[in-house]
């Protein structure tokens, strides 16, 4: 057993109903269990809460109950937009409201035992760790998506601004690592979501159902998916498509299905709290996204030996699937060899069979201990040397050997840590 | 606590105190703990052995100083001596003058730990410092590609191109494998860097590589001052030390019998090694260059042959060039290529039907494989492509009057003697590309030369503001047949007369205190320029005071604030971004011109399909209309009597802007909103086979905002043109047109139809092409061979189209039958050797398909959309596809409806081609079905048809346009 650390993990929120929110609680959990002391930071509270049931294990602290200042930062593009005296007061507001956030985070760092470390999971978040003090921790940001889709993004700029200083910036995949590296973030290294789910029952694979979970919005690809099903459904009678989940794009999916004539062997399930039941029901796994990071439905899925279907969207998802080990990758909007591929596990039991067998096997690559080692070993190498205080030698630097008095790292950030009470504390 | 650190870095350094601290600074402020720095001084006199010792007492664990007593000239025995000292589980090196990356040492230590490796290797990036400190240095990785994503090899057999990166210094060895291969640097001899990293290749167990960077190598400016006489020597035996660290690593090699390693060793060196050194003899003397060819040239004599076979084809031109000790051909050869220029210094010969570099005769096997250049495609390039070598033989200055004469080369005789020649001289601020002054130059041709001379007055040409432009670009423009070709004069070909040190007089608009003369001098690249400069006393002293200002903090500021904000502004006049604006917001806001119509075929880049055929008939019969055609980048072979812009200039959107009817096959720029006035017709430019529009994989997998894009350009079309009903179930709903369709057929397919009866026009293009491509008198078939574009594996289009069967095997079979014009795709090219000009002429530069197609007694072609216009000609069609793997894929079953044979072999190919050629029709009947199915709208009459509904009918589809566009502007911004 590794030695015991304070282990802070700071995101948006912790209680809306996401990915994101599950690996945080899930990761507090098993952090826990190997006797870090965990607490999980949300920035401001969700709307609708979702429970992530949490336990004594963990404390859960929440900077704001709301946020209401501007969610970015004012950034003027033009000489006009300059002269805006409305938008920059609503900026220095939501500076100053993000300083008293900070100043908790700063106070919460201070009572950390030396070889802390802060996990700043999103890249909006990242932005109060900056401000705050944290001399003597080490941080951590990560990027919860592919490199592409950040870089598609206008997150891009804040992750270059805020991910550029941290210690170690954890992209899912090594590909992705490999991605912000060419691109110049030499702390970039990656860290692969843990496996979340512990199967009670197993899916018989002679359900005629293939099963597609996920929000129903346009990056999760579903109207791709109707049309290959469209295509496969016709001939092979019996068989019912599953969606589950909720989303903006629900009506539209469901006229699109009226209309493509498939409506009778489509379901929509909506939400479910029971993905056991939804997984042990099905035979086939259908991943139709345009983009994805390392996917928890596919580590899911194949946790329960369900074979896949995906579209070869992003790094994580082929880190996940095996093409013809574990499932089939297909390339990216080809929804005639999308149709293809589920036609022929529809047609061959004992394909999904084998599939199916390696997924489960595969998906061991993930499990939370080889994870957590991962983890341990990483917290390890960022605090080699707690002794040491690094030094800046400028240009300024004179032969006869004066030297600037040595700075401890981040005096110059941050304000003088309060000592204030630690207020708000959740659980 | 002296415990054992995780890494030691050996930074070794003399007579370089002011770059030691940073060097160790790096070090010091590793993100990883456990980094101690063993610095070695060379017995360094300028106190940095001191500054070592300094820093060892403020960091007492984590900073060692070795001082060796006697300067060893080089950086083998430093580092050897830090070895010793070294106590990490990992060493690396790290010169003085350069730094680590702030996670170097933890990204290193983590690959290692990880993967095991006994040597981790990281990205190292030159960071070349500018000379002058406003401007921003650059930078440049080395070799990026080796460093492209990480990598565990389990010996250099895995990777030979490893041996690329000859650095010793981003890469982090474990101390145990060192000691157990006793690996240490070469002693007195320069490059120990690659002896030591071949050695280190070969011996490691596994070699870890990582994408991130790990070292910055700074590089300092280059001295502007020539070498001097000593250090020439001592440059000379610099490289006969690389020669002799080379002949160590084949030693080595040969030693472990890794023969092919050596091979891939010895193309490296051609490759890279050589190229280098010779790019940088142009700056030396006789006696400086004829030392290095002795050298060189023993070298690659104790080389394999193969070696030149299995190096790039240019680098290996030079190298075999050198061997035979031709100086002045292998320096054509190391400039060829040299920062993606190609210019072309030496002449090509044509010889046995294939191009060879250089003059002389290729006189053994190995002669005649290297010098072949046939590849290179240099006779056949379009001459607006090439950047010829320009000699100047005269720069003087006579009575006030600047004289300047020269020699463009002419290879191959590309410009012919009757050609019509014109020429431009250009002095180009440097500073600012669009600032030129032009003066006219005369030109007359001399067969393998062309010479040309300017005369010009400095005074009233050149008017520089000066301070602010101090350096002149020099170009010369020749204009051949309307084609233009951009040379820039300078040594070129060698054996010009001397240019430099010509002051001419000048008048800058800031009065002559800014300057007063510009004197000539030859720039890096060897080509002529002028630098401003001050002769009289006055103006030397304003000059003077002037840069002391710019060198000063405030000025430097104030002045590079300047420079950026010009830049700027320029940059965003100039900008797609802005012109588009200023269209939607100004330009379109401006009266319509009533009767202009801007035409455009393949985004401007032919004068050919549908739109010209339908230019053709408005001049003809349709109602007086004033036609604006867009070229993309040369106007060669537009119209005349139309107005000609260049596709993207502020001429090009005015006109589009101001203009009655759009007329295109592809699309004009996203963005451009199109006001209701204007009446669009689309004609696109073929049927479909290929999924297209929303139907396409990359765009069903894109983002929203592609979408969008896509639906905002199609929603501007008014008319959309179509041939078949077959267009109507695949065309347009992948495209999702929503506008007026007009099934009128095509019109650059009337000509097919009628095949070109009734028409002189038409027919005189024919006769002059028939004429231009020999075929006149010709009593052989012609076939053509038409393919559409392939895609690589990464999605893009493959560029090289080969000939579908092997040339020489064609002329012997059916070469006496048979004439093969081959046509590449618009975005790929075809090499032809000249030889097989008798059997096989590639027409790529023919703009104008539908000619080709009514020459043509048969076609050879795959996916091509081009079937279903050869299909109106009834005559035959080979469909050859030597490596599909599916046939069904996209909206047509090839296999099912190619209308007429398929063809996979080359052999297959033949025996169709042969009953082609005895005067049989494969595939009638195919063919005829094929036609009954998806020939439909096209009868003969299709530019009329157009004419008459858009253009005399303008008025009625001015109306509807608008009120369709009101109708449908709330729809067309949702997707």
């Amino acid at each position: 057993m590794a030695e015991p650390r304070d282990v802070f993990i700071v995101c948006n929120n912790t209680d809306t109903m996401g990915g994101l929110q599950r690996w945080a609680h899930h990761m507090a959990r098993l952090l826990s269990a190997r006797g870090h002391s965990v607490t999980l930071v949300g920035v401001h509270h969700a709307p609708e809460p979702h429970d992530y049931g949490p336990d004594d294990a963990y404390r859960v602290v929440t900077l704001y109950e709301e946020w209401k200042s501007p969610v970015l930062k004012w950034r003027p593009r033009t000489m006009t937009a300059r002269l805006d005296l409305a938008a920059r007061r609503r900026d220095h507001r939501r500076t100053r409201e993000m300083r008293k956030g900070a100043d908790r985070l700063t106070a919460l760092f201070a009572a950390a035992r030396p070889g802390a470390v802060v996990i700043a999971a999103q890249i909006w978040a990242m932005e109060w760790v900056a401000l705050a003090d944290t001399t003597g921790l080490k941080v951590i940001g990560m990027s919860h998506e592919s490199y592409g889709a950040t870089r598609r993004s206008s997150r891009y700029g804040r992750v270059r601004e805020h991910f550029a200083g941290v210690d170690r910036m954890l992209a899912l995949t090594p590909e992705d690592a490999d991605a912000w590296a060419r691109d110049g973030m030499t702390n970039a290294d990656h860290m692969p979501n843990p496996l979340h789910v512990s199967p009670g029952r197993f899916p018989t694979l002679g359900e005629r159902v293939v099963v597609c979970v996920g929000r129903l919005s346009y990056e999760k690809g579903l109207d791709m998916m109707l049309e290959a099903w469209a295509d496969v459904a016709p001939r092979h009678p019996g068989w019912r498509l599953r969606l589950y989940g909720g989303g903006p794009q629900e009506d539209e999916l469901r006229e699109r299905a009226e209309r493509a004539g498939i409506a009778g062997s489509v379901e929509f399930r909506g939400v479910t709290a029971d993905v056991e039941a939804a997984l042990a029901g099905a035979s086939i796994f259908a991943l139709p996204s345009r983009d994805e990071g390392l996917p928890l439905s596919v580590l899911e899925s194949m946790a329960y030996g369900l074979p896949s279907v995906a579209f070869d969207c992003a790094p994580g998802v082929r880190e996940l699937i095996t093409d013809g080990a574990d499932g089939t990758l297909v390339p990216p909007g080809d929804t005639a060899a999308f149709a293809a591929a589920l036609g022929r596990l529809m047609d061959d039991p004992a394909a999904r069979r084998t599939m199916g067998a390696r997924a489960r096997e595969s998906v061991l690559r993930f499990h939370p201990d080889l994870v957590l080692d991962r983890w341990e070993r990483l917290f390890a190498l960022l605090h080699r040397d707690p002794g040491a205080i690094p030094v800046q030698i400028g240009r300024r630097a004179q032969v006869d050997g004066e030297f600037p008095a040595p700075l401890p790292e981040g005096a110059a950030t941050g304000p003088p840590a309060r000592n204030e009470e630690i207020l708000g504390v959740d659980s | 606590m002296p415990v054992r650190p995780d890494v030691s870095v050996v930074v070794i350094g003399y007579n370089d105190a002011a770059r030691l601290p940073r060097a160790v600074g790096s070090v010091l402020d590793q993100s990883l703990g456990g980094v101690e720095a063993v610095v070695v001084d060379d017995a360094s006199t300028d106190g940095t052995g001191e500054l070592a010792d300094a820093l060892a007492a403020q960091h007492p664990h984590r900073v060692r100083s070795v001082r060796l007593p006697a300067n060893s000239g080089g950086c083998g025995v430093p580092r050897n001596v830090g070895v010793e000292h070294a106590r990490g589980r990992y060493v690396m090196f790290l010169d003085s003058d350069d730094s680590l990356d702030r996670h170097a040492c933890l990204n290193l230590l983590a690959a290692g730990e990880e993967s095991g490796a006994d040597l981790v290797s990281g990205l190292c990036t030159r960071i070349l410092l500018d000379p002058r400190r406003d401007r921003p240095s650059k930078e440049r990785a080395w070799y990026p590609w080796l460093y492209a994503r990480r990598a565990v090899y389990s010996g250099l057999e895995d990777n030979p191109n490893l041996l690329y990166d000859t650095l010793s210094t981003n890469k982090a060895y474990r101390r145990e494998f060192l000691e157990d291969h006793g690996l240490r640097f070469v002693e007195r001899l320069h490059y120990e860097d690659l002896l030591f990293s071949a050695e280190a290749y070969l011996a490691a167990e596994r070699t870890a590589l990582i994408p991130h960077r790990v070292y910055n190598w700074y590089v300092e400016p280059k001295a502007a001052t020539a070498p001097s006489i000593s250090n020439r020597r001592a440059e000379l035996a610099n490289f006969a030390d690389r020669l002799e660290i080379h002949r160590r690593i084949d030693a080595l090699f040969r030693l472990r019998g890794a023969y092919e390693l050596k091979r891939a060793k010895d193309a490296k060196f051609v490759n890279h090694d050589l190229l280098l050194y010779l790019r940088d003899l142009r700056d030396r003397d006789t006696v400086y260059r004829a030392g290095f060819l002795e050298l060189a040239a023993a070298y690659l004599a104790e080389l394999e042959p193969r070696v030149f076979a299995e190096a790039n084809p240019v680098p290996a031109i030079a190298a075999f060039l050198v061997r035979e000790r031709d100086l002045n051909g292998a320096l054509a050869a190391a400039e060829y290529g040299r920062g993606k220029r190609l210019e072309l210094r030496t002449e090509l010969r044509e010889h046995d039907g294939r191009i060879f570099w250089g003059t002389r005769r290729a006189d053994s096997a190995l002669a005649r494989r290297v010098l072949d250049v046939t590849g290179l495609g240099l006779h056949q390039r379009p001459l607006r492509e090439m950047s010829l070598a320009n000699t100047i033989t005269e720069l003087r200055l006579r009575g006030g009057r600047a004289g300047l004469e020269g020699l463009v080369l002419n290879p191959l005789e590309r410009v012919p003697a009757r050609a019509e020649l014109a020429a431009t001289l250009e002095l180009n601020d440097r500073r600012r590309p669009t600032r030129v002054r032009r003066v006219p130059a005369t030109v007359t041709h001399e067969g393998g030369r062309i010479r040309w001379r300017a005369d010009f007055d400095p005074r009233e040409r050149l008017r520089p503001y000066g301070l602010a432009d101090p350096v002149w670009d020099v170009r010369l423009r020749l204009e051949v047949d309307g084609e233009e070709i951009v040379t820039r004069p300078g040594e070129g070909t060698g054996g010009g007369a001397a240019f430099d040190g010509v002051v001419l007089p000048v008048r800058p608009r800031l009065t002559r205190l800014a300057a007063d003369g510009a004197r000539s001098y030859v720039t890096d690249s060897g080509h002529l320029a002028f630098k401003l400069e001050g002769g009289g006393r006055l103006t030397r002293a304003t000059m003077a005071a002037a840069q002391w200002a710019a060198r000063t903090g405030a000025g430097r500021r104030a002045w590079a604030g300047v420079r950026r904000t010009e830049r700027s502004v320029r940059r965003t006049l100039t900008s797609r971004k802005t012109k588009i604006a200023v269209f939607n917001r100004v330009l379109s806001r401006l009266p319509v011109r009533h009767g202009s119509a801007v035409f455009e075929s393949h985004l401007g880049k032919q004068y050919s399909d549908n739109p010209k055929y339908i230019y053709r008939e408005l001049r003809r019969s349709g109602p007086p209309v004033k036609a604006i055609w867009s070229y993309e980048s040369s106007a060669r072979g537009f119209p005349k009597d139309a107005t000609l812009v260049r596709r993207g200039s502020w001429g090009y959107f005015l006109a589009l802007a101001r203009a009655e009817f759009w007329i295109d096959n592809q699309g004009f720029p996203d963005g451009i909103r199109k006001r209701p006035e204007t009446t669009y017709l689309q004609t696109w430019h073929g049927s479909a086979l290929k999924t297209m529009g929303f139907d396409q994989p990359a765009l069903k997998s894109g983002t929203r905002g592609q979408r969008q894009r896509l639906r905002r350009m199609v929603d501007r079309y008014d008319c959309f043109l179509v041939r078949s009903d077959h267009d109507l179930d695949t065309l347009v709903p992948g495209l999702g047109v929503r506008s007026e369709l007009l099934p009128a057929g095509y019109p650059r397919n009337d000509p097919l139809v009628s095949g070109g009866r009734g028409d002189p026009e038409l027919a005189a293009e024919l006769a002059a092409l028939r004429e231009r491509l020999d075929l006149t008198g010709d009593p052989r078939r012609v076939v053509l061979y038409a393919p559409t574009f392939r895609s690589g594996p990464d999605g893009r289009p493959v560029r090289a189209l080969e000939p579908p069967v092997d040339p020489a095997r064609f002329a012997r079979e059916l070469g006496d039958d048979l004439l093969l014009l081959v046509r590449p795709h618009y975005l790929c090219t075809v090499q032809l050797p000249p030889g097989v000009r008798g059997t096989m002429r590639n027409v790529g530069n023919v703009p104008d398909v539908t000619l080709l197609l009514l020459l043509a007694d048969g076609l050879v072609t795959d996916h091509s959309s081009i079937m279903f216009d050869y299909a109106l000609l009834d005559r035959p069609m080979v469909f050859h596809l030597p490596d599909e793997v599916e046939l069904g894929r996209g909206y047509f079953d090839l296999a099912e409806h190619a209308p007429g044979p398929i063809t996979r072999t080359e052999d297959e190919l033949l025996a169709e081609l042969s009953v082609l050629a005895a005067g049989g029709d494969p595939g009638a009947g195919r063919r005829h079905a094929f036609a009954g199915r998806f020939g439909e709208h096209d009868r003969g009459d299709a530019a009329r048809t157009v004419v008459d509904r858009v253009f005399r009918g303008a008025r009625t589809a001015r109306r509807t346009s608008r009120e369709t566009s009101r109708k449908r502007s709330p729809r067309g911004r949702a997707s």
